[in-house]
């Protein structure tokens, strides 16, 4: 059983280091620092209690909000889905990634009080 | 002519009186004055007149120490307490037990009124009490027992008893515990003779057992072999009773009045179960002491300066804030030979209340003052500062200063809260990932392009 789980693991992950585009790396890792934030957070949350709730909501809805916008970027930009964002190029992607993370902190940074 | 006549005769009316009324309204003013700073005016209501004699050294001591006494028999028509509204005396003494009915507009309501007004009294019974007595008894919560009883003690006798062991010694030992009321303790007994004995209403709080009977006491019909269970018993059985009322005015009821006779003062005193011989009794020390506490010259307590303020300023705010560091000192002063001097107590307690004391701590002694600082507690709304003092044998001391504690400002909150410091960070961080991020996107295909 290990034995199998293991040999599907290396597989992917050599195909996922080979086949992927460096901008999707790139991507990638900036997904994986988003999540190891947002989870340190909710454990700080757990451990210590909400009393601060706002700033805990804040806080932690700026990770899960970065991390949905940073997906979107990666959907949009991966070039084999060019076929369903027909009208949108990756430069008007990023643009309105960009627009999206301002609004997003605008309002994290009003509610962290 | 006829005009100078007239101008002559308007000319001597008016100023001819005033050297006769200069000199009248100035002692007038002299006697009002003497009254107020004399220890008070005292009404003495005599079975008759020979009590005064018999009782000279107790009413000279009284005279000596500044009370204006003034001599009637119990059933002396002009008697009166209140004229006008005001009492004519500050202070009663009742020598006559056996008074059926009060002259004049003296009766057990007036007597009640007078205690109500803050007069105080001292009342002597005997054996051979009368019913306004027992009903006065009973409006301060004592009760006497019937008459012709007399308190009986087959063990604690003197040795000039006639027979029928009325003649009472008072050990110092069954006396109150209180230097306010009974003086310094001392080893000389207390005589007494037919004392109508009394019963304290035990649901009453203000009663004060000044001297008990021993326990071998009882009270009972000194002639008649016992029938019933007699009326007190023991230690129940009050020779002295005393009651302060919730107005601080103060009442002595001495089962005796041959207690504060001067042959008791003077005569020496043997128990004739066995006992060593005094040569003098307790009973002068004794009744000046019971009439010091109870004419208020003993006893007696006040308020003087009240003041509150944050530590560190001077005046009070117009509202405190909570978790306030305040201060609040109080001047408590005690008279003592007419003069009022500063009050040394360990144990006075300030109380912050509001419906309920969120704060209670003692006052320490400072330089003329009593005072503490605390921290007020975490809870906004309307307090008083409350000292309440309430010690057997002192007047009831109450004091209450309100103020108000509002809650904190929306500016005088901590700016960053420390336990959300990992929040702020990560928030931070997010925006900085952001950007490195943006900044590696934009210029990634260079990169790729140059490799």
């Amino acid at each position: 059983m290990s034995n199998s789980v293991l040999s599907v693991i290396s597989r992917f992950l050599e195909e996922y280091l080979s086949s992927t585009p460096t901008k999707l790396k790139m991507c990638d890792a900036y997904l994986l620092y988003i999540l190891l934030t947002g989870v340190m957070q909710f454990l700080y949350c757990l451990l210590v209690g909400t009393f601060p709730f706002n700033s805990f909501l804040s806080g932690f809805i700026s990770c899960v909000g970065s991390f949905i916008l940073a997906v979107c970027l990666r959907i949009q930009i991966n070039p084999q889905n060019k076929s369903e964002f027909l009208g949108i190029s990756p430069e008007r992607a990023f643009a309105d990634f960009l627009f999206a993370h301002t609004v997003l902190h605008l309002v994290v940074i009003n509610f962290i009080g | 002519m006829k005009q100078q006549s007239l101008q002559n005769t308007t000319c001597v009316s008016l100023p001819n009186f005033w050297p006769l009324l200069c000199p009248l309204i100035v002692l007038l003013a002299l006697l009002h004055v003497n009254s107020v700073l004399s220890n008070g005016r005292t009404l003495v209501l005599l079975d008759n007149i020979n009590i005064k004699d018999t009782h000279s050294i107790f009413f000279r001591s009284l005279s000596d120490r500044g009370f204006d006494l003034t001599f009637k028999t119990a059933d002396d028509p002009g008697l009166s307490l209140i004229k006008y509204g005001q009492f004519l005396f500050e202070h009663l003494i009742i020598f006559s037990p056996s008074v059926e009915d009060f002259g004049g507009n003296i009766n057990v309501e007036t007597i009640t009124s007078f205690i109500d007004g803050g007069g105080n009294v001292l009342v002597a019974a005997s054996s051979d009490i009368g019913d306004p007595l027992r009903e006065l008894g009973s409006e301060c919560g004592i009760e006497f027992d019937e008459e012709k009883t007399a308190v009986i003690d087959h063990h604690h006798y003197d040795v000039s008893d006639p027979g029928e062991h009325t003649l009472i010694v008072a050990d110092p030992e069954n006396l109150l515990k209180a230097p306010t009321i009974v003086g310094q303790p001392s080893e000389k007994p207390i005589l007494l003779r037919e004392s109508g004995d009394m019963v304290a209403d035990p649901d009453n709080p203000l009663v004060l057992d000044i001297l008990t009977g021993s326990s071998t006491s009882y009270s009972y019909f000194p002639d008649r072999p016992i029938t019933q269970y007699p009326h007190a018993v023991g230690k129940n059985t009050l020779l002295i009773a005393g009651l302060q009322a919730r107005n601080n005015a103060r009442v002595i009821f001495s089962g005796s009045l041959e207690f504060f006779s001067d042959a008791f003062f003077t005569s020496s005193v043997q128990k004739a179960v066995p006992g060593s011989k005094f040569d003098q009794t307790g009973n002068q020390e004794l009744a000046i002491a019971l009439s010091r506490w109870v004419f208020k010259e003993e006893g007696v307590l006040r308020v003087g300066a009240v003041s509150h303020h944050p530590v560190g300023e001077t005046t009070p705010p117009s509202a405190y804030t909570i978790t306030d560091l305040v201060e609040y000192s109080i001047v408590i002063e005690k008279l003592s030979e007419g003069k009022w001097i500063p009050f040394s107590g360990d144990d006075i307690q300030l109380e912050f209340v509001r419906i309920d004391p969120f704060v209670r701590t003692y006052l320490k002694r400072n330089g003329g003052k009593y005072s503490v600082q605390f921290k007020l507690p975490d809870v906004y709304g309307v307090f008083q500062f409350k000292v309440d003092y309430n010690r057997l044998g002192y007047t009831h001391l109450y004091s209450s200063t309100q103020v108000s504690v509002r809650p904190l400002q929306h500016t005088q909150y901590e700016r960053f809260i420390p336990s959300a410091f990992p929040y702020y960070a990560s928030v931070f961080s997010m925006m900085a990932g952001l950007f490195l991020f943006s900044f590696v996107f934009l210029h990634m295909k260079e990169k790729e392009k140059s490799e």
